[in-house]
């Protein structure tokens, strides 16, 4: 019986599905439309297809990934739930109010506060106080409470959120208080802080448990299609879906943790990148994901993708672990204009898939990125391979007309003008994952990958000083290959304040160990055996009186002395790393203490590219623009021609269905054994 | 400036906004005050070597944060790795406005030839001076609001001059916490100097300086364009109020002519009121009201930076020495702020004259209290500096911000509060109604209910704005006024004066402040009758208000819009406006004064 590994990454517009099968080495990859009305129907439209170019039985898939923008898009589009909130007596409006600035970047006099995703009216107050001790110094009212659950049952909200004062600190009235919700309005879903975020500052914790309310009906239900779809095609195959830490979980967690989903598409696809560098042995990888309309960018470091606490999306912060992915506007979309004052600017407005870029010819009359690289011979005149013809004209008129005209250029000098600006702003993202956090680029290979990534990779990579940069065979759909390469991933925290040096050895000891004990019952609860689970510690750490904490491997499995001692050291290093400065007399403090807990899951070995003897044969050439100099005769390979231990000196051009490769003149390409190309910029 | 391209001024450009933020992050990430950590109260900047603003934080504050340094250690003495620091207001005139706010500056070298410097500054948490956290409204002159830095060089050639450092940590009550905060703002100096340095070597010198030149030109050239286009020539003159100065019942007038004659612009400011006994005097800096409507004007431009290109589109910035704000040495300052926020609505009341009411209505200043209590078991004082959000201005395109304390600066979380300062917060609510009634509604101030839980206390109090609310404009209405009451609802209740300090406090008692709204734009029977019963679903209007300001008229059962009757309503409540309210409708100046 033959067995296959199934992933799909549904994105905003595409969703991408991958299938192996390990005995045979044999890999399918596709793309259908999504459909955001129903995400449910692109992803069987994505599994029939798969499955029908294989030629396979569903019931042979024995493991199958999800990556999802439900959240997301719920979330940035403001389409989640009718969502009721519960909060202490006197706080209604801790998420209206915020944090109460107009943020630094904004000008305060057009600046507009973002709606919150629960309204005041759908907020409740209730007698009840928690201190910051945990004491209680004022029970819960329970008819009070009851009486909220009520209204908002009567109000028609779908999931309630409860946030209560200090609950961090002590859960009892807010899992009493979701008791009392649950027997009077037992159709809701209910999200309450002390699960969602225990930790301190209400405002943020308001926020993700809000989001997570918000978003969890939308979660459940699709979830319920998945899994009805699914057994209607009969794949008796675990699902497995990607959370925003890079980990995945089952879909019955998710149902409870929707908001973990939020970053979902962008993990898969760092989780692939670092997949790619496992393959090449490239452990040090900065990764870039170039759409129509935004980068991602992330860092990994000896293998491990950097995560952070501090995340944000849309206007709201997101304090959950997240994979430290930061996002700009630039992309293949992004529009250039010159302002009245003879700035040129390209993005963050972005001519998206509709009206799309001028040499789509369907509207766009601004020049975008796209047409700018069109313009100067660098993607071929065509899309997937020739299937939509690109039309260059339209693509110069715009550059001309807008750009080279008004700045008094010419029309090579605009679109190149048009190419540098986007890459810096690129680079200028792509430092604050690196040098700003005191990594040196050239310790790093550029991964770069999604449909405009290999065409800017070479002078992104020559602009930050990385040794090289790396394309992987399938650009296009690195997000779902990286959902084959992941595993379950639960994360655990808890506030609990150490003050230097009197550092409560056996609580904190007893802390990680009953995080440990849940993680091992949630794990096996997701069917992990207790030898495929791991865990590793963690800590948050300040100088005393900071606000901001950082997170360190907890070294060892014991909280003893001499492990805190080299805890508190790394921090130290770290500061100093991040910051430009330590303070070794300061006291620090142990703020939050955190575990992740995994549970191994069978990695998929990809196959291997063929091997050749012999150069590779350009399939033609094209007059390609590297500089202001004028057009170079540069030739052009299909991807589908390159074989492992090859090699190209460029210049060159590769052209694969889903994106291009750009080699300069003074880079040099390999085909390692998995298929990708491994291009180094070579001294002249 | 012919000789470099666009392409390459917009990647410099970039660069350097870059270079800021990552020095903002550094003090955010690292400082350890209250007031910087968690409230965010500092900035940052890049300058020319002639100590022109190239870019900066979005916040109109004074500009000339160099002059003063060049003035005491010209050009051609510095040397890298040198720093300067002052807090001195009247030495700078002005550059720093009030003390607690210490300047930072590192000079930047490129092949040993000063072509930039990197700036800035933090709100310290104690300098020393009469009262905990250095700023008092009983304060009558400026030596009791802490240690007075002027100019002067802590680094020399990367070498700490630790005698003056000692100095000025020893005048704080809270050195520990204040050297926490330099060392923030230092390395973050020396990170825009470094990345600084790395733009200057990929670019080279002659790049870089035409990028600054670049960049305040493209900023001047859109504020010269929104002044042709939105300001037409004539004279306008309007004049706003301050409560009071805190020491004396007196309020005080802030007035502005602003005139446009052949496209050159002038502010002035001379008929404003003499100086202060108390705090509220201001050091205006020429740049403070053209950064104001620099930003205002060019707000809908993203990629227009405030620099000095707004200094030079505005032409003339006149003060009379001895007024509100020219104070003479040595005038209090500490307070400054509800000075700044006046001359704010005084440009916009300008603006609205000269547009036809196409302008912002007045925001209330923000707030402060400081709380200073000892509990007597443990010996400790204890600092409880809260900064407590208002309700801004409503816009001709939006409704004023709710809630809004100022430009990226935050509010405690009720939790940190707790755990750090001795207190127990047990209410912090919309202040329903304080948002003046308009098409686009002002925004609402908020309630803030603090308990003190410690033996003994002492507040001191900064709300304005309750004499003299935030005025609206062209049909809207004023916001409403704020206060401050301890034991609410109880026998003991008793009313706090809002600008006052020493109020002493027994534990348990519980203070309640209120805080203003912002004023209305346009008439508030053209506010769409559903946005109107959302306001009230939402608590930001009450059903009266709903009904006798803005004429809806809500079902008692449903609270849903009866449209006859609001109709009706509405009809029976037209009448005469004014381009301007507060208590009343007036259109000019000369009934304004009568008015008050």
């Amino acid at each position: 019986m033959s067995q296959y590994a199934l992933a799909l990454d549904v994105g905003g517009t595409f969703t991408d599905v991958i299938m192996v099968e390990p005995a045979s080495g044999a890999l399918w990859t596709t793309k259908t439309p999504s459909t955001p009305a129903d995400p449910s129907t692109g992803f069987f439209d994505g599994v029939d297809k798969v499955l029908g170019r294989a030629d396979a039985k569903a019931a042979d898939v024995t493991s199958l990934f999800h990556g999802s923008t439900v959240a997301t898009n719920a979330i940035l589009e403001a389409k989640g739930a009718a969502t009721g909130m519960i909060v202490t007596d006197g706080f209604k409006y801790v998420l209206e109010i915020g944090r109460h600035d107009i943020p630094r970047k904004e000008n305060l006099y057009s600046w507009v506060k973002p709606a919150r995703p629960i309204p005041p009216r759908l907020i409740m107050e209730v007698p009840e106080r928690v201190q910051l001790d945990g004491s209680v110094a004022r029970p819960v009212d329970e008819d009070a409470c009851r009486e909220a659950a009520l209204r908002l049952k009567q109000r028609g909200v779908q999931s309630v959120a409860i946030v209560f004062l200090h609950a961090y600190a002590n859960p009892a009235h807010e899992r009493r208080a979701a008791e009392i919700v649950r027997e009077v309005f037992p159709e809701a879903q209910i999200s309450i802080s002390s699960d969602v975020l225990p930790v301190f500052r209400e405002y943020e914790r308001s926020v993700v448990t809000a989001l997570n309310a918000y978003v969890q009906p939308k979660v459940g239900s699709y979830i319920e299609k998945l899994s009805g779809g699914l057994k209607a095609r009969e794949v008796s195959s675990p699902l497995l879906i990607m959370k925003s830490n890079g980990g995945v979980f089952s879909p019955s967690r998710a149902a409870k943790r929707a908001v973990d989903l939020a970053l979902s598409g962008p993990a898969a696809g760092v989780i692939g990148a670092r997949y790619v560098g496992d393959l090449t042995g490239m452990k040090n990888a900065i990764t870039i994901d170039i759409g129509g309309t935004s980068a991602d960018i992330s860092l990994i470091e000896n293998g491990r993708a950097q995560m952070t606490n501090d995340g944000e999306i849309g206007p709201f912060p997101l304090p959950i672990p997240i994979v430290d992915i930061h996002t700009i506007g630039a992309g293949g979309g992004s529009i250039a204009a010159v302002s009245d004052q003879g700035g040129l600017t390209v993005g963050p407005e972005s001519a998206g898939a509709s009206p799309g870029p001028a040499c789509y010819g369907q509207g766009g009359e601004r020049p975008t990125v796209t047409d700018a690289n069109l313009v100067l011979g660098r993607i071929p005149p065509h899309l997937l391979g020739g299937e939509i013809p690109l039309d260059t004209e339209r693509a110069e008129r715009a550059v001309r007309e807008h750009v080279a005209e008004p700045l008094g250029l010419d029309l090579h000098q605009a679109a190149l003008g048009i190419l540098k600006i986007v890459n810096s702003n690129m680079v200028g993202a792509l430092k604050v994952v690196s040098v700003e956090k005191g990594y040196d680029p050239q310790d790093f290979a550029l991964v770069a990958f999604g449909g405009a990534g290999p065409m800017h990779a070479g002078d992104l990579a020559r602009l930050l000083g990385t040794q090289s940069f790396v394309i992987p065979p399938y650009p296009g759909i690195l997000c779902a290959m990286g959902l084959l390469a992941t595993d379950l991933q639960l994360d655990y925290v808890r506030t609990q304040v150490q003050r230097a040096p009197n550092y409560d050895l056996a609580g904190m000891e007893a802390t990680y160990a009953a995080m440990a004990a849940e993680a091992a019952a949630d794990l096996a609860a997701e069917g992990v055996p207790a030898e495929r689970q791991q865990s590793q510690r963690f800590a948050d750490l300040r100088y005393a009186k900071q606000g901001y904490e950082l997170t360190v491997a907890f070294p060892g499995d014991t909280v003893t002395g001499e492990a805190v001692a080299a805890l508190v050291e790394e921090f130290h290093r770290r500061h100093e790393q991040l910051y430009t400065f330590s303070d070794a007399d300061a006291p620090v403090e142990i703020v939050n203490l955190r575990l992740r807990a995994v549970g191994l899951v069978d990695k998929i070995d990809l196959p291997k590219a063929p091997a050749a003897d012999g150069g590779a044969t350009p399939r033609g050439n094209r007059q390609v623009w590297f500089d202001d100099k004028g057009p170079t005769e540069t030739p052009v390979f299909d991807r589908i021609d390159l074989a492992a231990g090859q090699t190209i000196d460029g210049p060159a051009i590769v052209d694969q269905a889903d994106t291009t490769t750009v080699i300069s003149p003074d880079q040099r390409a390999r085909v390692d054994d998995y298929g990708n190309l491994v291009v180094t910029t070579e001294r002249r | 400036m012919q000789n470099v391209d666009t392409v390459t001024l917009e990647l410099i450009k970039g660069a350097i906004r870059s270079a800021r933020s990552e020095m903002e992050a550094l003090i955010d990430r690292t400082s350890m005050s209250p007031f910087i950590r968690e409230k965010k109260d500092y900035f940052t900047a890049i300058f020319d070597k002639a100590g022109n603003l190239v870019s900066s934080t979005n916040l109109p504050m004074a500009g000339n944060l160099i002059d003063c340094i060049l003035e005491q250690y010209p050009a051609e003495t510095m040397l890298p790795g040198d720093l300067y620091w002052y807090n001195d207001p009247y030495a700078s005139r002005g550059a720093v406005s009030h003390m607690p706010d210490m300047v930072f500056v590192a000079p930047i070298f490129h092949d040993g030839k000063l072509f930039a410097f990197a700036e800035a500054w933090g709100h310290l948490w104690d300098i020393g001076g009469m009262m905990p956290g250095s700023i008092s409204p009983d304060a009558t002159e400026t030596f009791q609001e802490g240690i007075l830095m002027p100019p002067t060089r802590v680094y020399r050639g990367g070498e700490l001059n630790e005698e003056v450092f000692r100095v000025f940590i020893r005048n704080s009550r809270f050195p520990e916490i204040v050297k926490g905060d330099v060392k923030a703002i230092m390395a973050a100096c020396r990170l825009g100097k470094k990345r600084m340095e790395e733009i200057v070597e990929r670019f080279g010198h002659d790049a870089t300086v035409a990028a600054f030149e670049f960049m305040m030109d493209q900023s001047e050239a859109a504020l010269r364009k929104a002044l042709d286009e939105k300001v037409p020539d004539g004279v306008y003159s309007f004049r706003d109020y301050l409560d009071s100065d805190a020491v004396t019942e007196q309020s005080y007038g802030v007035h502005l002519t602003l005139s446009k004659q052949n496209g050159s612009v002038s502010f002035d400011f001379s008929a404003t009121d003499d100086q202060a006994k108390g705090a509220v005097n201001f050091i205006m800096d020429q740049s403070v009201p053209k950064f104001m409507a620099g930003l205002y004007l060019t707000r809908d431009d993203p990629n227009i930076q405030m620099n000095s290109g707004f200094l030079r589109a505005i032409d003339e910035v006149k003060t009379r020495k001895g007024s509100l704000v020219d104070p003479v040495y040595p005038a209090p300052l500490g307070m400054r702020s509800h000075t700044m926020i006046r001359v704010n609505s005084a440009i916009f009341g300008t603006l609205a004259q000269a547009t036809g009411g196409q302008a912002s209505a007045a925001s209330s200043c923000y707030v402060l209290y400081y709380l200073s209590s000892f509990d007597r078991a443990s010996g400790a004082f204890e600092l409880c500096i809260e900064g407590l959000a208002v309700g801004f201005g409503a816009r001709p395109m939006a409704d004023g911000i709710d809630a809004v304390y100022y430009v990226a600066q935050k509010n405690y979380p009720v939790e940190f509060a707790e755990m750090e300062f001795g207190v127990q917060i047990e209410g912090y609510r919309m202040h329903t109604d304080s948002g003046g009634p308009g098409r686009y509604r002002g925004g609402c101030g908020i309630v803030r209910d603090i308990r003190v839980i410690a033996d003994e206390a002492t507040i001191g109090l900064r709300l304005d704005n309750v004499k003299y609310p935030a005025w609206g404009v062209n049909g809207g209405q004023s916001g409403r006024s704020g206060r401050v009451v301890v034991n609410p609802g109880t026998p003991e209740e008793r009313e706090l004066k809002p600008l006052s300090d020493r109020n002493v406090l027994k534990k348990g008692d519980l203070v309640r402040v209120t805080t203003s709204g912002g004023g209305g734009w346009g008439s508030p029977l053209e506010r769409p009758m559903e946005q109107v019963r959302d306001d009230v679903l939402d608590g930001f209007i009450s059903n009266d208000s709903a009904r006798d300001d803005y004429g809806v008229v809500l079902d008692e059962e449903s609270g849903e819009i009866d449209v006859a009757a609001t109709e009706a309503r509405r009809a029976g409540m037209a009448g005469a406006m004014g381009m301007f309210h507060r208590r009343g409708y007036f259109d000019g100046l000369e009934e304004a004064e009568a008015a008050e």
